[in-house]
């Protein structure tokens, strides 16, 4: 069902090619003025299910319903795109690009300037507004490219990994824009790079296998997920080895899941006080060399690896 | 329709940037020029290039006007296809390959609009480079060869160009359907000479088919007039230029 807050609404989405089914039942709502990061491994779906949104793929079934419109109407009127490759003619200059954008989305000669002229100082282009497209770097196009997907003021903009090919620089001025879209725009964006979802998002939707399996705001999420976390790291000495080991190995009374990671070891356990404790004295009873001690909540990554993991 | 003359300005200013609008009806300029040129020093370049045995008589007739230009059409059905192939062969695939048709299919613009708008503009590159190319000939032809009736010359001209946007039709299709510009390029030239020679060698049995009209085009400036039979190669060109068109847009792959 839409309610007055959705934006877009997904039920029971599925896509197959013959045999394979690459997004199977599919739902979720994306709420007005949220951003919203779908994750998900490689070839999990997520591409696959932004080009059905953007009407580049004909669901196999399913439905998909935007805020406001009649369901035989274009969706491409309400939502802007950018694909995971952005390519533009390389002959026309960053101001035509967004007149000719602007254009073919309905709007008038002077609208189309007007706009092009606003969304181009926006994200910084101001200055090579004049200059061929030829001639911009990677962050430039991306930047481009995300001026041109507003162009028609959308109510939803889509992203398809839209930090992923960018240097740290480039990156950094995605997320700053990107920021200042989502106070007035409905965002949903695919990424693999957790901490820049972490940092922007209020919503994930976490895919695995073309199925959704994790979904909601974060903060809830991480609620539901709530589980003490602890990393300990050492020096890579005898003693400090086989202490870790017989953590690993032995059933300490409150640790649910023990990993052994880069350097060191991180547990799960069900009380983070009791945990802590019997740790602190087990440490000090041994004498061994720490370099590290984390304790605290799953991160983002964490759940992702949870619920990816089969 | 305002968003079709948006995608039409786009290929036209296109053509211009890259320098299409210019060397397509150039090369047509220089075959179109060359050949009644070429043809009327004839004998002077054979007397001269040597190999003969002295005393050796040579008789070349003066070709007809008419011949040099239907000569000339004759030149045009091969580089000038080539040429033509050549520079629509990226129309659709070269698009979809660097990923700018799905920066344009993601508006709300339609296939077809994408794929007439191409269309119309390869059309008119065409158009332009052949009638230069033509009306180079004919300058040439007349002022070397004496006049000929430019009525006949005018329905040639019609003739031959609706052939050439029968090739560049199915060139653009064919940029829809394959992946690669060059295999688009050879498989609308191929086709095309495959048909004119098919057409000659079973001229009775294949009388309808659209590899006629170049020879129809030779026939109307020998001062023969349209026959009866030529409606049936004009109709089948056409119908082939909107077979390939719809196809294009249907079946075409665009992402």
């Amino acid at each position: 069902m839409m309610r007055g807050g959705d934006v877009l609404n997904v039920t029971a989405l599925t896509k197959r090619y013959d045999a394979k089914t690459v997004v199977e039942s599919v739902n979720f709502t994306l709420s007005k003025m949220r951003c919203t990061a779908l994750l998900g491994p490689n070839g999990a779906g997520k591409t696959t299910t932004i080009q059905m949104l953007a009407g580049l793929l004909r669901p196999s079934s399913g439905q998909i319903r935007l805020l406001g419109d009649a369901s035989d109407s274009d969706p491409r009127r309400s939502i802007g795109y950018l694909p995971q490759h952005p390519a533009f003619y390389a002959w026309m200059s960053g101001r035509e690009y967004m007149i000719y954008a602007g254009r073919l989305c309905g709007l008038t000669r002077k609208a189309a300037s007007g706009a092009a002229e606003e969304l181009l100082a926006r994200v910084g282009l101001a200055d090579a507004a004049r200059e061929r497209i030829g001639g911009y770097s990677g962050g430039m196009k991306q930047r481009l490219g995300i001026a041109q997907a507003l162009i028609h003021r959308p109510k939803l903009l889509i992203l398809d990994e839209p930090m992923s090919a960018l240097d740290p620089i480039g990156r950094r001025e995605v997320m700053a824009l990107l920021r200042d879209i989502k106070r007035e725009t409905t965002v949903l964006y695919s990424t693999h790079v957790l901490h820049d979802a972490e940092a922007l998002c209020d919503d994930i939707l976490i895919l695995r296998q073309g199925e959704l399996v994790e979904s909601g705001p974060l903060s809830e999420v991480r609620d539901r997920n709530r589980q003490p976390v602890i990393v300990v790291e050492t020096e890579n000495d005898e003693a400090s080895r086989g202490w870790m080991e017989r953590w690993l190995q032995g059933t300490k009374a409150d640790v649910l899941n023990a990993d052994r990671v880069e350097r060191g070891m991180r547990l799960v356990v069900r009380d983070l006080e009791a945990a802590r404790e019997a740790l602190l004295l087990d440490i000090a009873r041994a004498g061994v060399r720490i370099t590290r001690l984390d304790i605290g909540q799953m991160s983002l990554e964490d759940i992702f690896m949870k619920a990816v993991a089969e | 329709m305002t968003v079709w003359w948006v995608l039409v300005r786009k290929e036209w200013r296109e053509l211009l940037r890259s320098y299409k609008l210019l060397w397509v009806p150039a090369v047509f300029l220089l075959l179109g020029g060359s050949q009644p040129v070429a043809m009327y020093f004839m004998p002077e370049i054979i007397a001269r290039s040597g190999g003969m045995p002295a005393g050796a008589l040579i008789e070349i007739p003066t070709p007809q006007a008419f011949e040099v230009l239907a000569q000339t059409l004759q030149q045009f059905g091969l580089l000038g296809l080539l040429v033509l192939a050549l520079a629509g062969m990226g129309a659709v695939s070269g698009e979809r390959i660097a990923g700018t048709a799905i920066m344009t299919l993601v508006k709300p613009v339609s296939p077809t609009a994408y794929v007439t708008s191409k269309w119309a503009a390869l059309l008119s590159l065409t158009s332009i480079a052949v009638a230069a190319g033509y009306g180079a000939a004919l300058y040439y032809t007349s002022a070397l060869f004496g006049s000929v009736s430019w009525k006949d010359a005018l329905l040639a001209l019609i003739i031959f160009m609706i052939w050439t946007c029968v090739l560049i039709t199915m060139t653009l299709a064919l940029s829809a359907f394959l992946g690669s510009g060059a295999a688009a390029a050879f498989v609308s030239l191929a086709a095309a000479v495959v048909v004119v020679l098919l057409t000659g060698a079973f001229p009775d049995e294949l009388h309808w088919s659209p590899g006629a009209l170049p020879g129809l085009a030779s026939r109307v400036l020998a001062g023969e007039g349209w026959p009866a039979y030529g409606w049936a190669p004009l109709i089948a060109a056409i119908s082939l230029l909107f077979v390939s068109l719809a196809a294009a847009v249907k079946f075409g792959r665009f992402t």
